[in-house]
This record gives structure tokens, C-alpha cells and sequence, in this order.
């Protein structure tokens, strides 16, 4: 885990351990026993998006669509490995091959991933990462937790994402300015993520009753049919 | 691999803001196997003709299509459903007082998407049965226009017919069913409100009107 990662983390858990009064019926019929200390860290996530994230978003789409087109499947084809990994992890050969022969193309014919021709060849993409192997896996998602900067992070994923750094080959190269290569990795890949997602969120928020627990109802429902790799999941239907 | 940063996927979000707009998507109809195929293909096939005549004024297709929407669901069951377990013990005037501005609301917020997701097209492609008069009708979200190659959204339908004839439920976009999403909003806001259903219901009036205003500003 990286060194902003570590005190991400260990903030998180010395404010949630200010913050763990008894958790309510409520809280824990959500399975979100530190909601009061998830709700502080989700305002704080606002204002960095406000303050910090769109302003970077901002000189972002100054740039020309294509430039900016490159950067994305540059970083999208930077990811295969990890989804590679995982998909074999799952026992998943089908959707492995796929992404073995999305990385193929999309490294050699795309010019090292500056362009995507694998979409255009009709190979599917798809995301995944150990987190949801560990749920394919039937490892449960824990407590809800929010942590400052990373957002929603269940236990599971916390781990997931640990393990994701190790299954990433970059991690593996060594070389002095190493933890350059991964922050600027992740900040471009933030606002490369935020520059279509900010809009949508503001607008989803803008028409929730509680943000808050909408974005808790959408990480959890989009986390739950991501582990099922496509396969459908009717047994669990709520009764009306 | 999940961005370090981002704690729902792209996808994820483009999903949500289209599950809140789904009901005003047109529709391609397909060949139905089951009567609940038949029901949301040929009223999807409904709403296409109503999103597609240009010749009625803007606020006569508002009025149709509110009405075809109010006729394809079932807004008084959906409405106690996302009331969780505060619909227990509530008194029949409150629940139904909710009701009524759940449905404004709903109503008001699936309108502002009106012309957003306008031209795309839903294709029916079967149906599971989940229960006894009750089907999940599965369907794609193809954007005609879109050249990118990318798969189509999967679309449910939940479909419940006892009542004496069917009507959809709740629905989900690429597995997020926006009842349950309602559901788990609503029973946060009254838990944090000391359960008073009256505090939801006037703030529910509130984001109505916000959309309506909306609505009536000029389109940019």
C-alpha cells in the first residue's frame, strides 16, 4: 500500500474510533454501524471533489477530446493485467481470454494502449479487481465504511485493493521515481474518472432525498452484480 | 481495476443516471413470448409513440406520457415499498398523504430526463419468472447512434400481475434496481429524521417543485 494510502487508512480508523458511539437499530439494519463517521468523511469527499477535483477536472477538458481520448485507453489498457489476474482468479477463462486478447490488440495494434481498436474488433471489456474476487470467493463486504479521499471502501475492498497494487506488473519495476509513476497514475486516472462521472454524481445527489445513502444503495447494488460476472441474480428480489 | 480514487466505476454512474430516467426511453418491440414480455413491449412501443410525436405541444406530451407512466407502474405499491419498516404502525392518512407526493415526485423526476435519453431503444430478449405472477422481463438499451462498439445496457422489468392485471414494480439498469435505490434513501433520511414520514413528504414536495422549475427554464 502506498505511503498517502497508509495515512488515508490510519486517519480513517482513528476518526472512526472517535466517532463509534452504539450504532443505532437503523445503522445496523444498513450493516453501516459508523454511519455518523461515514456520513463527516462523505461531506469531506464532497468538498474535495468541490474544491480540489473540479477545478483539476476543469483544466482537464481544456484539452482536445483526442488527447484526452489517448490518456484513457492508455490508462484503461494499463488495468488488463489486473483484470486479467482477477478473471483467472475467479475460475472465469472466457472473460480471461477476452482480456488476454483485449491487451494483445490493444498493446500492439493500439500502439502500446494509446488507442482502443479490441472495442472496435467487438472484444468486451470489462472491470475487475480483488475485491470482487474475494466476493466471488464468498468473502462477505463488511461493515459500509467511507474513508477520506478514497470513498466508499468496505473491509473487503480495502483488502482488494492492497492486493491490487501486487497483481499490478508495474509494481514490480523497479526504479527511483516509483512513487511518482503512482501518484501522478492515480491522479491522472482520477480526473480522467471524474471528468464524466463529477456531472452525473452532482446530478444524482442533486435529485437524491439523502445523498449519502444513495451512494451507499448504488456502491452496494453495482459491487453485488459485478460479482456475478454477468450471470443473473433473481433469487434475492426484495417483495413488493 | 477499480481507480484508486473512484468509489463507483463509470459505468456504474452512467447506469444510475439512466435508471433515473429509464421509463421515458423509447422502445422497439419485440417478438413476446410471455404475457409480461407482451405487456412491457407493446407499452414501451406506447411510450415510443408518445416521445416521438413531434406534433403535440411540449406540455400536452408532459401530460400524455405522465399519464401512460402512471398506468405502466404500480406507484402506490412502489411507494409503501421504499417506505421500509416505517410503513409499520404508520397511520393509513400518512401513507397515503406519501404516497400521493411520492408519486409527484416521482413522476417530476423521471420528467426532467425527458428529452435526455429520447430516440434510444429498448429490445425486449425474455423473461425469468421470480414467484407466482411474477416475472423479471429482461431487456437491452440500444443507442442507435452510438458508434463505440460497446456492449448494450441490460434493462429489467419487474413485472407483478396480481392485482388482476400486470404492472412493473421496479426496474433495474445494469443491476440496479432503482426501487430498492429509493428504498435505501428514503428509510436513511427517516432514520436520521426520527422516522417522520410528514418531514419526508414536504421534502419530497420540495425536490418536485425544483424539478418543475427546471423544467419550465429554457433548454440550453
Amino acid at each position: 500500500m502506498s505511503g498517502w494510502r497508509k495515512i488515508a487508512a490510519v486517519a480513517a480508523l482513528a476518526l472512526g474510533l472517535g466517532a463509534c458511539a452504539t450504532p443505532t437499530p437503523e445503522m445496523k439494519a444498513a450493516n453501516d454501524p459508523v454511519e455518523p463517521f461515514n456520513r463527516k468523511m462523505f461531506r469531506l469527499n464532497q468538498k474535495i471533489d468541490k474544491y480540489v477535483v473540479f477545478p483539476s477536472i476543469g483544466g482537464y477538458l481544456l484539452l482536445p477530446e483526442f488527447p484526452r481520448n489517448r490518456i484513457h485507453d492508455l490508462l484503461a489498457n494499463l488495468s488488463l493485467p489486473i483484470t486479467f489476474a482477477n478473471d483467472v482468479l475467479q475460475g472465469e477463462p472466457k472473460r480471461a481470454g477476452q482480456t488476454f486478447a483485449r491487451f494483445t490488440v490493444n498493446t500492439t495494434i493500439g500502439l502500446g494502449g494509446l488507442f482502443d481498436p479490441a472495442t472496435a474488433f467487438h472484444m468486451p471489456d470489462h472491470d475487475e479487481d480483488f475485491g470482487l474476487t474475494l466476493g466471488v470467493w464468498g468473502v462477505p463486504e463488511g461493515a459500509y465504511l467511507v474513508l477520506p479521499l478514497l470513498g466508499p471502501d468496505p473491509p473487503r475492498d480495502i483488502v482488494g485493493q492492497a492486493a491490487d497494487i501486487y497483481l499490478d506488473p508495474t509494481h514490480w519495476l523497479h526504479y527511483k521515481q516509483h512513487i511518482w509513476w503512482d501518484l501522478s497514475r492515480s491522479y491522472v486516472a482520477l480526473i480522467d474518472e471524474r471528468a464524466v462521472s463529477y456531472p452525473l454524481l452532482l446530478g444524482i445527489e442533486r435529485n437524491s432525498v439523502d445523498a449519502y445513502a444513495t451512494r451507499r444503495s448504488l456502491y452496494r447494488q453495482q459491487r453485488a452484480h459485478a460479482i456475478l460476472n454477468g450471470r443473473p441474480d433473481l433469487g434475492n428480489l426484495p417483495d413488493f | 481495476m477499480r481507480s484508486l480514487f473512484a468509489p463507483i466505476a463509470r459505468r456504474a454512474l452512467l447506469v444510475a443516471a439512466i435508471a433515473l430516467s429509464l421509463p421515458l426511453l423509447a422502445a422497439q418491440q419485440a417478438a413476446a413470448a410471455t404475457p409480461a414480455e407482451a405487456f412491457v413491449s407493446a407499452n414501451v412501443e406506447r411510450g415510443l409513440n408518445i416521445l416521438n410525436n413531434n406534433s403535440l405541444p411540449t406540455e400536452q406530451k408532459r401530460v400524455q406520457f405522465e399519464r401512460f407512466l402512471l398506468s405502466l407502474t404500480d406507484m402506490h405499491r412502489i411507494a409503501m415499498f421504499t417506505l421500509g419498516q416505517y410503513r409499520r404502525g404508520a397511520p393509513e392518512g400518512d401513507l397515503e398523504a406519501f404516497a400521493s407526493a411520492f408519486q409527484n415526485y416521482a413522476v417530476a423526476v423521471y420528467q426532467s430526463y425527458f428529452a435526455r435519453y429520447a430516440g434510444q431503444t429498448l429490445q425486449v430478449t425474455g423473461s425469468t419468472n421470480v414467484g407466482p405472477q411474477d416475472d423479471v422481463v429482461k431487456t437491452i438499451l440500444v443507442d442507435p447512434h452510438d458508434k463505440s462498439g460497446q456492449q448494450p445496457l441490460e434493462v429489467d422489468f419487474r413485472v407483478k400481475s396480481d392485482t388482476g392485471r400486470p404492472q412493473v414494480v421496479d426496474f433495474s439498469v445494469g443491476g440496479i434496481w432503482l426501487g430498492q435505490e429509493e428504498r435505501d434513501q428514503f428509510t436513511a433520511f427517516l432514520g436520521q429524521n426520527n422516522g417522520d414520514i410528514h418531514t419526508l413528504i414536504s421534502h419530497l414536495g420540495d425536490l418536485a417543485r425544483q424539478f418543475k422549475t427546471a423544467q419550465q427554464q429554457p433548454q440550453h
